[in-house]
C-alpha cells in the first residue's frame, strides 16, 4: 500500500513538473547572421505573451523559443510573428521541456 | 554608318565593367591592431554593433552587454555606461552611434528611441517612442546629427529615414512607412545615416545593398551599390551584401560597413569606389558591422563576429 502511494506521488510530481516546464519551439529561419535581423526577431518574440526566452543557434539557423506552462503556438501564429520581423519561417518543431 | 555588332557589345561590356567592376584606386589599408574578446568584463564585448569617434576617444556599442564602452586609440579601456533595461539611460541593444555637438547619440534598437548622453556618459534625454507615426520608431538602427541639431534617424522596421528637430519634433521623412522599395528615395530596412560637413547625408540602405546620397535640401542625387543600385548584391568592388553602417571621413569620403562581405568600402562623396579592407569571418557570422573614422584618417571597425575592434591605417 505504502509503495503504491509513493509511486502515485512520484508519478504525480513527475507529471506536474513536466507540465510546469513548458516547451521549446525550434524555428528554422534563413539570414540570422545579421544582428539587425536576429535582434528584430528576438525583440518580436520576447515581447510575445508566454515566451520566456529566445536563443539563437547560428550554425543551424535555428531560433529556440522557450514558452511557459500551457502556452501553445500554432504554426500560423509563429509564421506571422517571424514574418512581421521580416523573415520567412522555413520549418518548426516543438519539444516538451 | 553601321557599327559592327561585336564592337557594340565590346564597348557596352567595357563601359559596364568600368562602371560596375571598378578597380582599387589607392594603396591598401594596413591593419594596425585589434582588441577585445567575447565576455562582459571591461574591454570585452558581446556583439559590438556600433562605433563612433570623438577627439582621441572611441565609443563602442557593446550590444548584448547593453552598454557603451570607451577606449583610447590604442585600445585602452577608459570607462563604460548604461545597463540593460527600459528606463531612462538604460539600453536595449544599442546599435550605430554618432558623436555630435559634444554629445553621444545612441540608436536604442529594442527600446525604440534615440538616447543622448554627455561624452562622460551622463544621460541627457531620450527622443522618440515605439510606433509608426511621426517621431516614433520601430527599431532605430542609426542616427546622424546636423550642425543645427536636427536628427536623421534610420527607422529600420518602418522603412524610412526621419528628420526630427533637436527636441524630437517631426520635420519630414523619406520612404513610405512600412513599405520597402528599390527606387530612389525608397528603402529596404535602412540601418544608418551619416552627414557630411556640407549637409549632404548618406543612408545605409541595408537590404537594398546600396548607399543613397541626399542633397542638403533632401533630394536623392545619387545611389550606388551593384548594377543600377537596385538590390543586386555581390562581392565585387563597389557592390554590397547588406550595408550595416556608414561614416563620413575627414576628407568627405564615405566609409561603408559591408557586413556579409566582411569589409569596409571607401568611396568618394560622389560614390566613386576607392578602396576596400577587412578581416574574413568564419561562417555563419560576419565581421565589419560599423565604422568610424578619426581626424587623422585612422579607421576603426566594430567586428561583430570576433567581438573585437579593428584599427586600420591608410598606407603612408
Amino acid at each position: 500500500m505504502k509503495k503504491s502511494i509513493l509511486l502515485a506521488a512520484i508519478t504525480l510530481l513527475w507529471s506536474v513538473t513536466l507540465f510546469a516546464a513548458g516547451s521549446q519551439y525550434s524555428l528554422r529561419i534563413d539570414g540570422l547572421a545579421c544582428p539587425f535581423c536576429a535582434y528584430g526577431i528576438e525583440k518580436k518574440l520576447i515581447r510575445t505573451e508566454g515566451v520566456e526566452s529566445v536563443a539563437f543557434d547560428l550554425e543551424k539557423g535555428v531560433v529556440k523559443v522557450k514558452v511557459g506552462e500551457g502556452v501553445v503556438f500554432t504554426e500560423s501564429q509563429l509564421k506571422r510573428l517571424v514574418g512581421d520581423a521580416g523573415f520567412t519561417l522555413r520549418s518548426m518543431s516543438e519539444q516538451p521541456l | 554608318m553601321r557599327v559592327p555588332l561585336f564592337l557594340l557589345i565590346a564597348t557596352t561590356l567595357f563601359l559596364a565593367s568600368c562602371t560596375w567592376f571598378p578597380s582599387v584606386k589607392e594603396p591598401p589599408y594596413k591593419l594596425v591592431k585589434t582588441w577585445g574578446e567575447y565576455g562582459d568584463a571591461s574591454g570585452q564585448f558581446n556583439e559590438p554593433t556600433g562605433i563612433a569617434v570623438s577627439g582621441e576617444e572611441l565609443f563602442v556599442s557593446d550590444s548584448r552587454n547593453a552598454r557603451i564602452q570607451t577606449f583610447d586609440f590604442n585600445g585602452n579601456f577608459q570607462r563604460q555606461f548604461g545597463k540593460s533595461g527600459e528606463g531612462a539611460g538604460q539600453l536595449g541593444r544599442p546599435m550605430n552611434l554618432t558623436v555630435a555637438n559634444n554629445k553621444l547619440y545612441v540608436a536604442d534598437y529594442f527600446n525604440d528611441r534615440v538616447q543622448i548622453y554627455t561624452l562622460q556618459g551622463q544621460f541627457i534625454r531620450a527622443i522618440g517612442k515605439a510606433g509608426a507615426g511621426p517621431g516614433e520608431f520601430n527599431a532605430p538602427g542609426g542616427v546622424a546629427v546636423a550642425e543645427n541639431g536636427d536628427l536623421f534617424v534610420a527607422d529600420f522596421y518602418n522603412q524610412r529615414v526621419q528628420q526630427l528637430d533637436k527636441n524630437g519634433s517631426f520635420i519630414r521623412q523619406w520612404g513610405t512607412s512600412g513599405e520597402t522599395g528599390v527606387w530612389a528615395g525608397e528603402f529596404n530596412y535602412p540601418t544608418d545615416v551619416a552627414i557630411a560637413a556640407d549637409g549632404t547625408f548618406y543612408v545605409a540602405d541595408g537590404y537594398n545593398d546600396r548607399v543613397q546620397a541626399f542633397s542638403p535640401n533632401g533630394e536623392v542625387f545619387h545611389k550606388w551599390g551593384g548594377p543600377l543600385a537596385m538590390n543586386i548584391f555581390g562581392s565585387f568592388s563597389g557592390w554590397f551584401a547588406t550595408v550595416t553602417g556608414i561614416s563620413v571621413g575627414p576628407q568627405g569620403n564615405v566609409f561603408v560597413a559591408d557586413f556579409y562581405n566582411d569589409r569596409v568600402q571607401k568611396f568618394k562623396p560622389d560614390g566613386e569606389f576607392l578602396n576596400a579592407f577587412g578581416l574574413p569571418a568564419q561562417e555563419p557570422t560576419h565581421t565589419a558591422i560599423a565604422v568610424a573614422v578619426a581626424k587623422d584618417g585612422t579607421v576603426f571597425v566594430a567586428d561583430y563576429a570576433n567581438h573585437q575592434i579593428q584599427k586600420w591605417r591608410p598606407s603612408e
